[in-house]
């Protein structure tokens, strides 16, 4: 039989993760803001997420390309195939991968950071100088976070569109003219900024979730590890859920 | 001798070429790593049955915090759950723009199986299973458990490395059943019940184009994403170092890893299977 303390707490950590939330964006406003800290993070995020993104955009576009022109090949119009890269690139595959890379990337690195900081008590060293760690360590983080994100995913649609142009024209013997005329059709500004504040949202929601996990860490080595495998688990679940959501709203808006 | 003369004569050239070749070696360290896990994997089912079986109990419950919100089964089916369902808000929208949004239930049957299922099945995966063997076993690592098996003379590449790439293997085949099962009824139930088209159209069409074929070859894609992600992700678990940081931190380049070259297999063998012109017939 459950305990009524093992029952009670995934409660607790929603709890606590809703009040840390709120605390970060109540400090957000509040001087003094740690620019040097939010400036050293988002280099770090930038820094070790570019790299994947760009090796993780290419294949998901390739294959997305891939599935829908054997089907627009199949129709006779594979002069369309742009109008489907275009449109799954900037709608789907350019924030989900972006924020899976920032996700597996950043806000693991972010997790572990936190989390030794917290099993070596420095934390609570800071909170006994008076000084607030969601202000000084949170703050700057989940900002570096969303910030990166929004960048990141301009890169992941050019890079996904640039890959699929060149696979549909190379390979699958598009018409590249017919390609570049054809990403405009249902693809515009609207979404395009949807895209990009989905992005911002997945960032901030990544960075939220790392460092809650990270400043709640319990017991040595394992426990870190565990933090960093629950943070990647809970960030990929926000943000399938983020993003149904987002996308509902986006297709309401955009139609 | 002639390697300090170089050294102190041309040390940026020499750092650049230490740099390049120790990841040269890093790699080849990599490749023999994977080889000696698959081919241990024989020596798993002669000797550690029984880890193999607590392992593959632990894997499909997830263990920790995650076993309380109901484990790997709940979190891939939910991520399949959402992407499917992805297939009705774009798919649908989308295609009635042009007066055919009779064609979702094809959309379901040709998409998920191709592409959405077995990529958001692998990032499953990845996070889940992938993420909390590197987790563990970094952790032992740096307790100095795993140099403990092997002075007691257990052959820790078998026990702790083969074990979990042959459970990975066995746990994905279920966790694939629900993923593709998921995904085809968040498709269904957004087209017909929150959008209100009829499900005889939905069903006529899903049922046409679903190919049994395809479908095999999907869960032959899941099954290979599930090797590459178990290997890349025991390599960096047994290879971490650094304090509790530094679990941390293989976790992270595991995730990244491992999200890359499964992408990559995926796209590989997509490409493999249904070449270029996509064997697919609109007609039947």
């Amino acid at each position: 039989m459950i305990d009524r303390d093992t029952a009670m707490r995934p409660f607790r950590g929603v709890g606590g993760f809703f009040a840390m939330s709120l605390d970060t964006f109540v400090l957000m406003f509040k001087p003094p803001f740690a620019w040097r800290e939010f400036l050293i993070q988002s280099w770090f995020v930038a820094r070790v997420s570019l790299l994947p993104t760009l090796m993780l955009s290419i294949p998901f576009t390739v294959l997305l390309v891939f599935t829908f022109n054997i089907l627009l090949i199949e129709f006779g119009a594979a002069d369309y195939s742009g109008t489907g890269a275009a449109y799954g690139t900037v709608t789907q595959l350019g924030p989900v991968v972006t924020v899976l890379v920032i996700a597996g990337a950043g806000a693991t690195a972010m997790c572990a950071d936190l989390g030794a900081r917290t099993i070596r008590e420095e934390l609570d060293a800071l909170r006994v100088m008076g000084i607030d760690p969601i202000q000084v360590l949170v703050v700057p983080r989940v900002l570096a976070a969303t910030f990166v994100a929004v960048l990141l995913s301009s890169v992941v649609i050019l890079v996904g569109i640039a890959g699929g142009f060149f696979f549909s024209v190379f390979v699958q013997h598009v018409t590249p003219g017919a390609f570049a005329g054809g990403m405009t059709i249902i693809t515009g500004l609207a979404d395009v900024v949807i895209s990009l504040i989905k992005a911002g949202l997945f960032g901030l929601a990544a960075g939220l979730i790392a460092c809650y996990k990270g400043i709640s860490v319990q017991g040595g080595p394992a426990g870190v590890g565990n933090a960093v495998n629950e943070t990647v688990v809970f960030t990929f679940v926000a943000l399938f859920a983020i993003n149904i959501l987002a996308s509902a709203v986006g297709v309401e808006a955009t139609l | 001798m002639t390697q300090i003369v170089i050294r102190s004569r041309f040390p940026r050239v020499y750092r650049m070429l230490r740099r390049w070749s120790d990841r040269w070696v890093q790699l080849g360290v990599q490749t023999q790593f994977f080889a000696e896990t698959l081919a241990s994997m024989g020596e798993v089912f002669r000797r550690y049955r029984t880890e193999l079986l607590r392992l593959i109990a632990q894997m499909g419950l997830g263990a920790g915090a995650l076993a309380v919100i109901g484990g790997t089964v709940v979190i891939v089916g939910f991520l399949t759950l959402t992407t499917g369902a992805l297939v009705a808000v774009q798919g649908y929208n989308q295609f009635s723009q042009v007066g055919v949004e009779a064609l979702t239930g094809f959309a379901s049957a040709y998409f998920n199986v191709r592409l959405i299922a077995p990529l958001t099945a692998g990032i499953g995966l990845a996070a889940t299973i992938g993420a909390g063997a590197t987790a563990q076993l970094g952790a032992m690592r740096i307790n100095e458990e795993i140099d403990a098996l092997e002075v007691m003379g257990i052959r820790s590449v078998a026990y702790l490395a083969s074990t979990r790439v042959i459970s990975g293997i066995i746990v994905v085949i279920p966790l694939y059943c629900v993923a593709v099962l998921m995904s085809f009824f968040a498709a269904r139930f957004g087209t017909t019940y929150v959008y209100g088209q009829s499900t005889g159209v939905y069903d006529h069409y899903f049922n046409t184009f679903l190919s049994p074929t395809d479908l095999i070859w999907s869960f032959f894609l899941a099954v290979t994403m599930a090797v590459v992600i178990m290997l890349v992700h025991t390599y960096y678990g047994f290879t971490a170092s650094g304090g509790p940081a530094g679990v941390g931190e293989a976790v992270g380049r595991a995730v990244r890893t491992s999200l890359v070259a499964s992408a990559l297999a995926v796209l590989l063998v997509s490409l493999a299977i249904y070449g270029q012109s996509g064997n697919f017939n609109l007609s039947g």
